[in-house]
């Protein structure tokens, strides 16, 4: 069977890369949430929304424990999943998919086997800003059957893994990029700070 | 400094040498050194300077505060572990270090780390006068993850006041200032109570 396709909404996108932009000089992690259709030829997993999560001690547990505790009730109500994982790396020249993204990526995977893990590419994020890029700004991850995380490559037959739901989702990115709209972004960490700041970012997008 | 935001490594490096050179207790050349080791990526070296940096200028908070993340982004817990015992010594009413080391701790695991995290986690919340939110989350955490590591053995009955009264001044809060998140907080909250 054909792997599964990722289809990010513009939302769920837009979300976390504003959210690393937020934060350039550390590196930022969040949760994808969605779920799975089963279409004729080939699985789709929708990642419906995202929840940016932190921006300092990513590794460290006991935030992690309660982002995701309440995450899990969250999604429990609305009827969705935890998908996958989004990670940014802290230095710009820093492609690779580092322990910490990948122990999350494991224990994401025990609950979803289609779990995915995104990590936000940087040169692309680069391309972008001078209007060149069409494809997502991120680099997808998905786990093989050696229980590694392999990189899916977005060109391989033509057919794109990683889409995003609106094609014109960049375009949006990129005005948003302008606006600097990245200042209202709304994270997990933000939320253990000051609880009336919402991490389901309502607002951000009206 | 400008060598360096140019990206010429060799020559910054060059250049920070030699004023070490004529003044080796310069703080500031030697910490643009190991900040220059890490923005390149040899986060080994970046650590092995910052240790030798740490010898000589052992007040520096802010010096074992870096290496304390740096540590945590490798996952390196039990060095972290030893920066936070550090900074708490000289800093002892800073709550967020008490908070950090707690972190530190419930992450490395197991049922004494568990109980030191609980405590640091309460004096966090004793020196903010409870307003710390992290740390009230932290003390639920750590009551049910102790009874789960525990189950069986019938100690751990005065824990679970500790939790009740966190619980409490959480659901109090979200309930001042976000009363949308109360439900998920008390389904939350009830979740980690039925497990201990």
């Amino acid at each position: 069977m054909a792997e599964p396709r990722y289809e990010i909404a513009q939302t769920a996108y837009i979300k976390m890369v504003l959210h690393a932009l937020k934060h350039k000089t550390s590196a930022v992690n969040g949760i994808l949430l969605g779920r799975v259709s089963d279409q004729k030829d080939f699985t789709v997993v929708e990642i419906a929304d995202s929840v940016p999560l932190f921006h300092s001690h990513l590794s460290l547990l006991p935030n992690l424990e309660i982002s995701l505790i309440l995450i899990e009730e969250y999604c429990e109500a609305k009827g969705l999943n935890i998908v996958g994982y989004f990670h940014g790396n802290e230095r710009h020249d820093d492609a690779e998919l580092g322990g910490v993204a990948k122990n999350i990526g494991d224990n994401i995977y025990r609950y979803f086997p289609q779990a995915a893990i995104l990590l936000l590419d940087n040169k692309k994020l680069e391309a972008l800003s001078k209007g060149k890029e069409r494809s997502p700004v991120m680099q997808l991850y998905t786990r093989d059957a050696s229980k590694n995380w392999k990189l899916v490559s977005s060109d391989g037959n033509g057919s794109n893994q990683l889409v995003t739901r609106e094609p014109s989702a960049n375009v949006v990115l990129s005005d948003y990029i302008l606006s600097e709209k990245w200042q209202d972004i709304v994270d997990f960490d933000d939320h253990l700070d000051d609880i009336s700041k919402d991490w389901l970012n309502p607002d951000l997008f009206k | 400094m400008l060598l360096e935001a140019k990206g010429s490594w060799s020559e910054a490096e060059k250049a920070y040498s030699s004023l070490l050179e004529e003044n080796p207790f310069d703080q500031v050349v030697h910490k643009r050194k190991i900040a220059m080791a890490k923005a390149q990526g040899n986060i080994t070296v970046a650590i092995e300077l910052l240790n030798k940096y740490l010898e000589t200028f052992m007040a520096d908070h802010d010096a074992w505060r870096e290496l304390a993340e740096i540590y945590v982004s490798l996952q390196m817990y039990k060095q972290a572990a030893f920066c936070y015992e550090e900074l708490i010594l000289s800093q002892p009413t800073n709550p967020l270090y008490h908070l950090t080391y707690a972190d530190v701790l419930y992450t490395i695991g197991g049922q004494e780390n568990l109980q030191t995290a609980k405590k640091y986690y309460a004096s966090t919340i004793q020196l903010t006068g409870g307003k710390n939110r992290r740390a009230l989350f932290g003390v639920c955490l750590c009551t049910s993850a102790i009874s789960q590591l525990s189950k069986g053995r019938n100690k751990e009955d005065n824990g679970t006041e500790l939790q009740s009264l966190a619980a409490t001044a959480l659901e109090k809060d979200y309930k001042q200032r976000a009363p949308d998140k109360l439900q998920l907080l008390t389904s939350a909250l009830k979740s980690l109570r039925v497990s201990s």
